[in-house]
């Protein structure tokens, strides 16, 4: 037994072990894997293999089997009472890419809506790409205002970082030169459609501290000679991206990062791979390696790193670290701050304001763009202009217009040749803002590790409770009057302010349970993204964060990894992991 | 019954629920005991002949192809026995079973054997344009389907499955009709 345990250990070592196969797993398997490091990346799902496994990339709408591609009502409230709450997602086209809650359980003590995907790419196939820069208007807010603690990097820290990871996955978008939303390095902007022309020209003459720009996305406009030699082609703009995209015009890690690493020769994913714990070695004070879970077989399995790097999302990147106990860290890996778990962010959605746009009925656009328009921030910028008494933060719009096409007013009076042909021209135009507001951390908003409720692996599970307060609910009615308040300024028809409910995870950016900060008194990790307690082990996921900002986070979060990963490389050459 | 058709189909357009080709309004809908093409397995087989009846009446062959031509009869069919919850689907049947019962009270014979002007007079009772009403809600059905399919998408509305291009502003006359995506 004992050289077969040798051997195992032998023969399962390697330099680097990354958890996870999405956003930053496939970053940190790029990034160490280039840098000569020998990698596993343990995913929990199954494989997904760029183009052969995208089963619906070339569907057409007279393929599918249900109406609209929606599942049945019954299989949706069996399967995935959660994954359909965001109402636009879940699909026939998508339903491979999403997990099944019957499978896989957790509890609300308010509602949480916890959207996943598991399998290799993990959510990286599903998100909209949006791709923004933080400021330092993000990393010095906690600080400047005594909430949470301060961030222990400023934006000069990352943008670099930022610079790199912009060059390699290609984002489209344009230049404005807004402190508050640094620009980037970008591939051309998509174009503005006839009315969002007009309501960029309308808001900027009416509100000057308002910009409105065309989205920042990652998608190829014009692809380099790095990403064509990756495989990767041009966005043909079908915007069907969630399904996977046969030209590799959108960042994923199935398209790009895990390609890339599969080219060093360093690198080695194993599927079905459910780590449910850190090994610790006591006696040298670092992780050893990770404990997996075959997810298939049930088999228990170790595999031992230098160095480990959590990139499994950020809930299932605690989880692993709460399930990770022993006599030096009983209540959870490296939780001596008691933060592991705590001060859970989102962004707060779906309030905003609509309206129609007559007068441009003679117009209309060809191409599906995969895109919208983005109004920056422009509360709380730090000047007595735009200082709100009410509210901390801010909150950036996403939207767009366009014109219905048939599927509108279906159930509509109205049969016969009159109706079809009414319906086979485009509708009118439509115009839509939503905001996208910040949320600030919370010591009570809070996700806990319940070993009452097992999965179907005999897996605790997560139990959360968290929800929005007193500073979203303000910032909400701002949200809703100021886009009434430019719509109608463009002088578009029928304004109508819309607000729903938001839970947190419905914005599908949960992120903060394990964060940076200076002190290990208070924070989980360090100013690269180890844990303070365990130098050896980084968590870059969404788990870092110390703050939430009002943008998209996946940029951040790739940024923050591939600088972890240099720190790493560098730490592990002098010694220091 | 001329008279009666005729008032009937003037208070019809004059709702805006109605249009028909001309010389239409007189001729059969179809031919009795027509064969459907299609075997039912949501619907009974006398539902089923409602069914293309109805489909036919929302969308029509035009210069454009009709419902029935597209399938969708039985594609409104195969979403009641495998999408619809029971309850949505033993709406629907009820749909297609009154506008059967109601043909054969006004006229004495089944929904599909009446004039396409009768169907409609009858079909208007029904389609007040509530969203949530079970006439409505088959109706959406029967729309999504058509546009759906492929004579509809690629015929009735534009279909382009690889744009290449995004233009942002362009004259509605160049594209001519509503994208199919």
């Amino acid at each position: 037994m004992a050289n077969l345990n040798t051997r195992w250990r032998q023969e399962n070592t390697y330099d680097a072990i990354v958890v996870g196969s999405g956003m930053t797993g496939g970053w940190a398997a790029k990034e160490l894997s280039e840098r000569g490091l020998k990698t596993l990346v343990l995913e929990r799902g199954r494989m997904v293999r760029h183009l052969e496994d995208y089963p619906t990339a070339a569907t057409h709408p007279w393929e599918v089997k249900y109406p609209r591609a929606k599942l049945p009502p019954d299989e949706l409230k069996a399967k995935y009472p959660v994954q359909n709450r965001t109402g636009y997602a879940l699909t026939e086209y998508t339903q491979h890419f999403f997990v099944r809650d019957d499978e896989n359980p957790y509890t609300e003590d308010q509602p949480f809506d916890w959207i996943r995907g598991y399998h290799v790419g993990g959510r990286s196939l599903l998100w909209a790409r949006q791709s923004y820069r933080w400021s330092d208007l993000d990393f010095e807010a906690n600080a400047k205002e005594g909430v949470g603690v301060d961030w222990p990097v400023r934006y000069r820290d990352i943008a670099p970082w930022y610079d790199y990871v912009e060059r390699y996955i290609g984002v489209s978008g344009q230049a404005e030169g807004l402190p508050q939303l640094p620009d980037g390095v970008f591939q051309p902007p998509m174009e503005m459609n006839c009315v969002e022309k007009v309501l960029k020209a309308k808001t900027e003459a009416r509100f000057p501290e308002r910009r409105v720009t065309i989205g920042r996305c990652a998608h190829l406009t014009e692809p380099t000679e790095e990403q064509i030699a990756l495989g990767r082609g041009k966005c043909q703009h079908r915007n069907m991206c969630m399904r996977g995209c046969p030209f590799g015009a959108y960042f994923s890690s199935n398209a790009v990062t895990l390609v890339a690493a599969e080219k060093t020769g360093n690198f080695k994913l194993r599927p079905h791979s459910i780590v449910t714990e850190i090994l610790y070695d006591a006696r040298k004070g670092r992780a050893s390696g990770v404990r997996v879970q075959d997810e298939a077989t049930g088999e228990v399995m170790e595999f031992y790193a230098k160095v480990v790097f959590l990139c499994a999302s950020a809930l299932n990147s605690t989880w692993i670290m709460m399930n990770s106990t022993s006599r030096r860290f009983p209540n959870g890996f490296g939780n001596g701050s008691d933060q592991l778990g705590r001060n859970i962010m989102d962004h707060h959605l779906g309030v905003g304001a609509m309206a129609e746009a007559p007068g441009y009925e003679d117009r209309y656009y060809s191409g599906r763009r995969p895109n919208g328009l983005y109004i920056p921030r422009f509360r709380n910028l730090g000047d007595a202009a735009t200082k709100r008494s009410d509210y901390l933060r801010g909150f950036g719009y996403q939207g767009g217009a366009g014109r219905p096409n048939w599927d509108r007013n279906l159930h509509a009076a109205g049969l016969g040749a009159a109706r079809k042909d009414e319906l086979s021209q485009p509708g009118p135009w439509m115009v839509r803002i939503g905001g996208f507001g910040e949320i600030l951390p919370h010591a009570d908003n809070r996700v806990t590790l319940n070993r009452d409720r097992k999965d179907r692996y005999g897996l605790p599970t997560l139990r959360f409770d968290a929800g929005l307060r007193g500073n979203e609910t303000a910032m909400r009615r701002d949200m809703k009057t100021a886009a009434v308040e430019m719509l109608e300024a463009a002088g578009f028809t029928n304004v109508v302010g819309y607000e729903t409910p938001s839970p947190p995870g419905l914005g599908i950016h949960e992120m903060g349970t394990a964060r940076m900060g200076r002190d290990p008194k208070t924070s989980v990790l360090n100013a690269h993204n180890q844990v303070h307690e365990c130098r050896n082990v980084y968590v870059t996921d969404g788990a870092c964060m110390t703050s939430a900002s009002c943008v998209n986070p996946s940029l951040t979060y790739m940024a923050l990894t591939t600088r972890a990963c240099a720190h790493a490389v560098e730490a592990g050459r002098r010694g220091e992991l | 019954m001329q008279s009666r058709r005729d008032a009937l189909l003037t208070f019809a357009a004059a709702w805006g629920v109605l249009s028909l080709p001309a010389g239409a309004a007189a001729q059969p809908a179809v031919a009795v005991g027509a064969n459907l093409g299609w075997t039912p397995s949501g619907v009974t087989l006398s539902q089923a002949q409602v069914l293309d009846a109805l489909a036919e009446l929302i969308a029509p062959a035009t210069d454009t192809p009709g419902a029935r031509e597209a399938g969708v009869p039985a594609y409104v069919d195969r979403t009641i026995a495998g999408y619809c919850t029971a309850a949505e689907a033993g709406e629907f049947r009820g749909v297609l079973d009154a506008l059967d019962a109601d043909a054969r009270a006004r006229h004495g014979k089944g929904f599909a054997t009446l004039s396409i002007a009768d169907q409609a007079a009858i079909a208007a009772t029904y389609d007040r344009g509530q969203k949530f009403s079970p006439f409505g809600r088959l109706k959406e059905v029967v729309l999504v389907g058509y546009f759906s399919s492929e004579p509809g998408a690629t015929v009735a509305v534009r279909y382009d499955p690889i744009p290449g291009d995004y233009k942002g502003c362009i004259p509605l006359s160049e594209v001519g009709r509503a994208w199919a995506l």
